[in-house]
């Protein structure tokens, strides 16, 4: 079977060949470290992005089968994006950064962290009708390679054997990246919930037009693929009352698009705790959980299972910091991968890039015995 | 309605200028600052942490309800230096060296000066001596430690291990917090507490501060 067929049947609960070895990547520092103890070549990190070249080289050198992030579409974000540029220097060597998104970070160049929310452009109505809604602005035609879709199916599709996915955008979490949490919070609340609601709709219906137009190219996908990350170890950063009324009728309709194009595997990215918006998702389409982040609060995807049925699969879940562990550590999380695989509907993938201090032989390890659990 | 329950609702409702005004219109009246701070203000930011602990409500609602009673605090501040109201204690709470990210230790802030806790912040990537520092120059009797990565969170015993050489571990109490922290972390480490959520720290650092005040 092909990376495609044994993916495919297994999210459908049929017979497969062997479960895949499926990744979502690795942090830089970690393929540093990994060409400094002379595992991998450093030419790797040149260019190296998911479902690239690089990825791919490094999916053969370990053993993986492929990068569950290996998804196409074409430009669903801000266009042109805002200039990145330092705007602030601190005495202790942190500058407040200006990035893409209109969000000024506060960073600290050389510390390798999520960095703090400093401020932010998108406070009120003139700023989203002046600086945002333009960048918004559908521009179809600079915004899809009508040619590279065009050619899709013969240049790439066919010559894979692994799933390939497009990329649907995000509902809320970009809004989150244009607000910060702070304006999100004050918008949504206190300031002008009529502005939120504003922006939530015109951006989602960008990116609706957006994978409409790819899909309408003919372009063959396997999958459909959403980025979120709206939960954290505490649940959602959001209530999930207001976000069933923002965003539920954006999931429905992009859900009614994929199916409109053969396709019914709707995974979507979202870290943390998910549980109080997954209903959200499922009602409104979304199928397949991803990457089900284990952190300290343990499985959740059998906990979903029992909830929505075989309405939920699942990619993800194996616990990543075992790979910076021991073989005990790996075994551990390898039985409870075959155990969550006898549900059916599901593939293991470490429940996030693999981080600094993950030993390359533990991850050999784990690709060669993951394959070995069966379907 | 008195003033105390309107303040205390506008607060829950996260409605800054309407907890301005209202606090402007009871000072003006005569009303008691201490009063306006603990049965308005505070008590307001109590109930949202309840409900956040409880899942009723969520991040957004947490934000912009401190932001309400931190505007209704900077009315209040002369009213109550005056009548030389004193906090509970101090705090000091920062993000650990090596990690950028504060949401977490934002909120955790916020629920803490809704306790009637001053919060010195440090703010975040902040070294052990600094945390050290901040503890013997104000006076703090709690340390607020928050880490968002598995690769950061040691730098919170690099705090425990520096209070301890710096003579002054006895002095105060630590909390930990984050992500990728537990408790059998925090045990590991010496740290006095582990919280959960923000509403629980908050919660955690008014007790220890009546515990060591005697109270």
């Amino acid at each position: 079977m092909t990376n495609r067929e044994r993916t495919s049947n297994i999210l459908h609960f049929k017979a497969a060949d062997r479960m895949p070895a499926v990744h979502f990547g690795y942090w830089t520092e970690l393929l540093e470290e990994w060409a400094g103890q002379g595992y991998i070549d450093r030419s790797i990190l040149d260019g190296y992005y998911d479902g690239g070249p690089k990825d791919n080289e490094l999916d053969r050198i370990i053993g993986w089968d492929y990068n569950w992030q290996h998804v196409f579409c074409g430009n669903n974000g801000l266009m042109p994006r805002f200039e990145h540029k330092v705007v602030k220097e601190f005495p202790d060597g942190s500058q407040a950064v200006q990035n893409g998104n209109g969000i000024i970070e506060k960073i600290h160049p050389g510390v390798i962290s999520i960095p703090a929310e400093y401020d932010y452009l998108l406070k009120d109505r003139e700023a989203f009708e002046t600086l945002f809604k333009p960048k918004m602005a559908l521009n179809i035609e600079k915004r899809v390679d009508f040619d590279f879709f065009g050619r899709f199916n013969t240049d790439i599709y066919e010559k894979t054997d692994v799933p390939l996915g497009i990329h649907l955008g995000s509902v809320m979490g970009s809004i989150r990246d244009m607000t910060s949490v702070m304006g999100m919070s004050y918008l949504m609340y206190d300031d002008d919930e009529e502005l939120f609601g504003d922006i939530v709709d015109t951006f989602a219906e960008m990116q609706y037009e957006v994978a409409k137009a790819v899909l309408e190219t003919g372009a063959k996908f396997d999958y459909a693929h959403y980025w979120e990350d709206i939960c954290f170890n505490g649940g959602p950063l959001l209530s999930p009352t207001l976000f069933e009324e923002l965003c539920a009728k954006h999931y429905k309709k992009r859900t009614e698009l994929c199916h409109r194009h053969g396709i019914d595997i709707i995974s979507l990215d979202c870290d943390g705790v998910v549980e109080k918006l997954l209903p959200v998702w499922v009602e409104n389409g979304v199928n397949v959980m991803f990457p089900i982040e284990v952190g300290t609060w343990g499985d959740q995807f059998e906990k979903a299972r029992k909830r929505f049925g075989n309405a939920v699969l699942g990619v993800g879940g194996m616990d990543k910091t075992a790979l910076r562990k021991d073989k005990k550590a790996v075994d551990a999380e390898l039985e409870r991968m075959k155990r969550l695989a006898s549900l059916g509907g599901f593939i293991p993938c470490p429940d996030h890039r693999l981080m600094p201090g993950s030993k390359f032989e533990l991850v050999v390890y784990y690709c060669e015995e993951i394959k070995k659990i069966g379907w | 309605m008195g003033y105390c329950e309107d303040i205390a609702e506008k607060v829950i409702g996260g409605k800054a200028k309407e907890v301005v005004a209202l606090v402007e219109q009871a000072l003006a009246e005569g009303e008691n600052p201490e009063d306006l701070l603990t049965k308005g203000l505070m008590a307001g930011m109590n109930v949202i942490g309840e409900k956040f602990k409880l899942n009723e409500v969520f991040v957004p609602e947490v934000l912009v309800a401190a932001r309400a009673m931190n505007k209704g605090m900077q009315v209040l501040k002369p009213a109550l230096a005056k009548a030389g109201a004193e906090p509970l204690g101090k705090a000091v709470i920062c993000t650990v060296k090596g990690d950028m990210h504060d949401i977490g230790k934002n909120l955790v802030k916020m629920m803490i000066e809704g306790r009637g806790i001053e919060c010195i912040d440090l703010g975040t990537d902040v070294d052990a001596e600094r945390v050290v520092e901040a503890v013997k120059e104000n006076g703090a009797q709690i340390v607020c430690l928050s880490a968002l990565l598995t690769t950061t969170m040691n730098a919170q015993k690099d705090v425990i291990d520096a209070l301890v050489a710096a003579g002054i571990r006895d002095k105060v109490r630590v909390m930990v917090g984050g992500a990728p922290v537990t408790q059998e972390f925090a045990n590991e480490i010496g740290a006095d507490y582990y919280t959960l959520d923000a509403a629980s720290a908050a919660e955690v650092a008014e007790k220890a501060l009546k515990e060591m005040n005697g109270k």
